[in-house]
């Protein structure tokens, strides 16, 4: 179609369809005013009968625990993808010789900001830490504090520091611990299988409400996942820095 | 054993972590061996809970998780024959593709084969669940993998260009289920199929049940490809790589169909039923549009994997009839017709396959007569087709008997043209691409030469050298079409799927046992026959399909003989519904918008 009517279509489409949304969406109850009992239920079976009291990692890691594990396998699908479509590219990279390390770093970085990324570092990943392993007291949980984990070594990159990134984290490594944390997901929930005779059932101690260990299994799930969100994160971001610093040394060269 | 439930879902997970992790070993036969022994697996437990499930459907609850107060907290499996027949059906495709698999192509080092187990994976997943916000997470399991797979071929711009189009319109069909998802939530305050089905009971269809239904059919439809919401899948099935298309076509596609009556019959029967005749001409209308659409583009193909693509949404219109006449022998029809279709089209694709091996191309023009040395692929592309046209006695034609008896039954007979018109086009372009290529007949060059281009492929990534042709990939495919005629035949297994289609459409009784866990009796079913009508349609579209090929191969004169208006006339038209399949994904978003506020708005006006 020429742009013309494609855009024309889509005049008359897009209105159309937000008129038979809206329509759908007057039925909805009025703001504020929620009569669902799902979250009282909630609230009560996840506290007594889980000794939870984070209930969105409640919902996540125990209730719709089966939910995750088809969200973290969203996740590693993709960043399984990612490494299938750029395989061919990283080899070449691979090719490439050691004397292109000095490509590997961003020039423009002052000696200030290295000095600051260098110390943000140990902060960012101690706040990662914290987060994933509170995820069943207080929000947060193992996307959360895995995405923070992430972070940290990407700080890194801004010191400049991208080979020492890489020799800190090797690409096979990474791969490892996104797989590592996926599968320790899914064998969490083999553990309710084969000691509670239902798949991701908790069968472990429940501990004292509020207490670091209490939850049941939800602290490891977290754990699990924080591992796999790091490692998939950090993979995304150095697959695609390789791409961008690779391309970068091409048209140096021409 | 309903301990066995989860595990065709997870078992594949698993394993695919495996061998992402093992990836440093660099050990190809390894990788070949998880994934093969893994997908048999599976199989074997799928085929238990089919057992299973054929005396008594199994309900289990994640977690241990059951309903309290009558509220569904947690997620449920809600396995039912046909559920656990579908997650059988794909996970013996995901074999059949692993094992093809092994001689084609140097497979990425195990992520190929880690991302076919998460792919089975989510199909088994899909079918199993029972829980709604479910089953589009692992709509969207399988759509993440889905894109990753079409862009193997990452160095060139097509494949990218087709896995770009698929992300984002199957990304945008997410949305949709999720405004679904969120109206049905606000309005029920439930997750649970069953439950939310159980609640919209006792209200009537206002606007935003409607909205929700038709957002929800929109969005999986256009996993089925449905026209107008089609566009993506020809563009993703030219570029995939062979193994792949197997796993989009023979089941991918049908499981958006599986989605739309899984909904209709669990969720929407109850406030629908005041509104059956109109719903039915609403689905058997789209139906239509896209058996014909996709039988006309796929005869008008030289590039035998696009043919193959659209031959396949032609035959999806053909399942969304048999779906929208909502009763439950013309579902048994649809279920053994996607079977047969499934198990074929899987087998053709994989033809195919050995042709671009072996000519690392994919025209029918520039393959002509140079698949005479391959005889046994010739012979199996050309049953494929005859099994395609529906012939009788074999699966294809039981199903489609089925279908057309319903249709008479429901006043719809005049489907059984359309169903025989479609058959004879898309079968007759798969006997004219068998008689060219393998036997030599008909001109060696035809119009639209430029297309010949975008059939070649860079071929360095194949394993083998090209001189011999692996037995494997020979193997499967004959194995396929071996099954594809053998199923209909099986003393019993026509009217085992009769049986699990009535328990498929009992809205009650499915409440009754996934949320109380009642047992249920069910009514015995009589088995259909097939009458002297049947054997005549299914000669009829077989003998028009060879008379189709035989005109498109020697009709030159005859074609030549037509009036200039009319040529011209024919031309133009031709030319316009080529031209909208731009693969613009702009045009194609366009095109979904307006597909789905069109369905919205004639729900809204019909069912209201």
């Amino acid at each position: 179609m020429s742009r013309r009517a494609r855009l024309g279509l889509f005049a008359c489409a897009g209105p159309a369809l937000a008129v038979v949304l809206v329509l759908g969406f007057r039925g909805l109850p009025a703001f504020g005013h929620y009569h669902g009992v799902y979250g009282l239920v909630v609230n009560g079976v996840e506290l007594s009968l889980r000794h939870a009291t984070d209930m969105v990692t409640a919902l996540n890691f125990d209730l719709r625990a089966f939910d995750t594990l088809g969200e973290e396998f969203i996740l590693f699908a993709a960043v399984t993808g990612v490494a299938l479509l750029l395989r061919e590219l990283r080899d070449e990279s691979q090719r490439g010789s050691a004397a292109d390390d000095g490509a590997h770093s961003f020039s423009g970085a002052s000696d200030g900001l290295r000095g600051a990324s260098l110390l943000l570092v140990p902060l960012i990943v101690a706040l990662g830490v914290y987060i994933v392993l509170h995820g069943a007291l207080t929000p947060g949980g193992g996307f959360q504090g895995g995405l923070v984990l992430a972070a940290g070594p990407l700080a890194a990159l801004l010191a400049g520091r991208y080979l020492a990134l890489k020799r800190l984290a090797p690409h096979a490594a990474l791969e490892v611990l996104d797989a590592l944390g996926a599968a320790a997901y899914a064998l969490l929930g083999l553990g309710g299988l084969v000691f509670a005779s239902i798949y991701v059932k908790n069968f472990l101690p429940l501990g004292i409400p509020g207490h670091l260990l209490s939850g049941g299994f939800m602290a490891l799930n977290s754990i699990a996942v924080g591992l796999e969100v790091t490692g998939a994160f950090l993979l995304t971001w150095t697959e695609f820095l390789d791409q961008a610093l690779l391309i970068r040394r091409r048209s140096e060269r021409s | 054993m309903p301990h066995v439930s989860a595990l065709p879902i997870v078992t594949p997970f698993v394993a695919a972590t495996a061998l992402v992790a093992i990836r440093p070993l660099a050990r190809h036969w390894l990788d070949d061996l998880i994934a093969v022994a893994v997908a048999a697996a599976v199989i074997a437990l799928c085929a238990v809970l089919l057992y299973r499930s054929g005396s008594q459907p199994v309900t289990y609850w994640m977690g241990g998780w059951r309903p309290s107060h009558g509220v569904t907290i947690g997620i449920s499996l809600s396995i039912d024959p046909l559920g656990a027949g579908l997650a059988a059906f794909s996970a013996v495709l995901v074999l059949a593709a692993l094992i093809y698999s092994l001689r084609y192509f140097d497979a990425a080092g195990g992520l190929y084969h880690a991302l076919v187990l998460l792919f089975g994976g989510a199909m088994a997943g899909f079918c199993l669940t029972g829980d709604l916000f479910n089953l589009v997470v692992f709509f969207e399991l399988m759509g993440t993998v889905a894109y990753a797979l079409t862009a193997h071929r990452i160095e060139e711009r097509a494949p990218i260009q087709g896995a770009i189009n698929f992300a984002v319109t199957n990304s945008i069909a997410g949305y949709a289920m999720f405004i679904g998802v969120a109206l049905l939530y606000a309005r029920t305050g439930a997750l649970n199929m069953a439950q939310i089905g159980a609640a919209l009971d006792a209200h009537r269809a206002d606007p935003l049940v409607v909205v929700a239904m038709a957002v929800l059919f929109a969005g999986f439809l256009t996993k089925a490809a449905a026209v107008p919401l089609h566009f993506w899948l020809a563009d993703a099935h030219a570029v995939a790589p062979t193994p792949v298309c197997v796993l989009f076509s023979g089941v991918m596609i049908e499981l958006g169909v599986y989605a739309v009556a899984r909904l209709y019959w669990v969720m929407f029967a109850g406030p629908m039923h005041p509104h059956l005749i109109a719903l039915r001409a609403i689905l058997v209308a789209i139906g239509v549009t896209t058996a014909l659409t996709g039988a006309v583009m796929c005869f008008l193909q030289r590039h035998v994997k696009r043919l193959l693509a659209f031959s396949s949404i032609s035959h999806v219109g053909v399942f969304i009839c048999g779906l929208g006449l909502l009763g439950h022998r013309a579902l048994a029809g649809v279920a053994v017709y996607v079977i047969g279709h499934g198990l074929t089209k899987a087998a053709l694709f994989l033809c195919a396959g050995v042709l671009l091996h072996r000519f690392a191309t994919i025209d029918e023009f520039e393959l002509h007569g140079r698949g005479r040395e391959l005889r046994a692929v010739g012979i199996a592309f050309a049953l494929g087709g005859v099994l395609l046209a529906g012939a009788p006695p074999f699966t294809l034609f039981a199903g489609k008997s089925l279908i057309e008896a319903a249709a008479s039954g429901s006043g719809y007979g005049w489907l059984i043209a359309v169903f025989t018109v479609v058959s004879a086009l898309t079968a007759g372009a798969v006997l004219r691409v068998a008689g060219r290529v393998f036997l030599g007949w008909g001109p060696a060059s035809g119009p639209d030469p430029q297309q010949a281009r975008a059939a070649r492929e860079r071929v360095d990534e194949l394993r083998d050298a090209r001189e011999h042709t692996p037995r494997t990939m020979v193997a499967v495919p004959v194995a396929l079409l071996a099954a594809a005629i053998a199923v209909a035949l099986i003393p019993g297994a026509v009217p085992a799927i009769e049986r699990a289609a009535a328990r498929f459409t009992d809205h009650g009784a499915y409440a009754a046992w996934v949320l109380r866990g009642a047992g249920v009796h069910w009514p015995a079913i009589a088995p259909s026959h097939v009458s002297f009508d049947d054997v005549l349609y299914g000669l009829l579209s077989s003998g028009g399909a060879l008379a189709l090929a035989a005109l498109a191969l020697f009709g030159a004169p005859l074609r030549a003989s037509l009036p200039g208006s009319l040529r011209a006339g024919l031309a133009t038209a031709v030319a316009g519904l080529r031209g909208l399949h731009s693969g613009h994904v702009g045009d194609y978003v366009a095109w979904w918008t307006a597909g789905a506020s069109a369905l919205g708005a004639v729900c809204l006006l019909a069912l209201g």
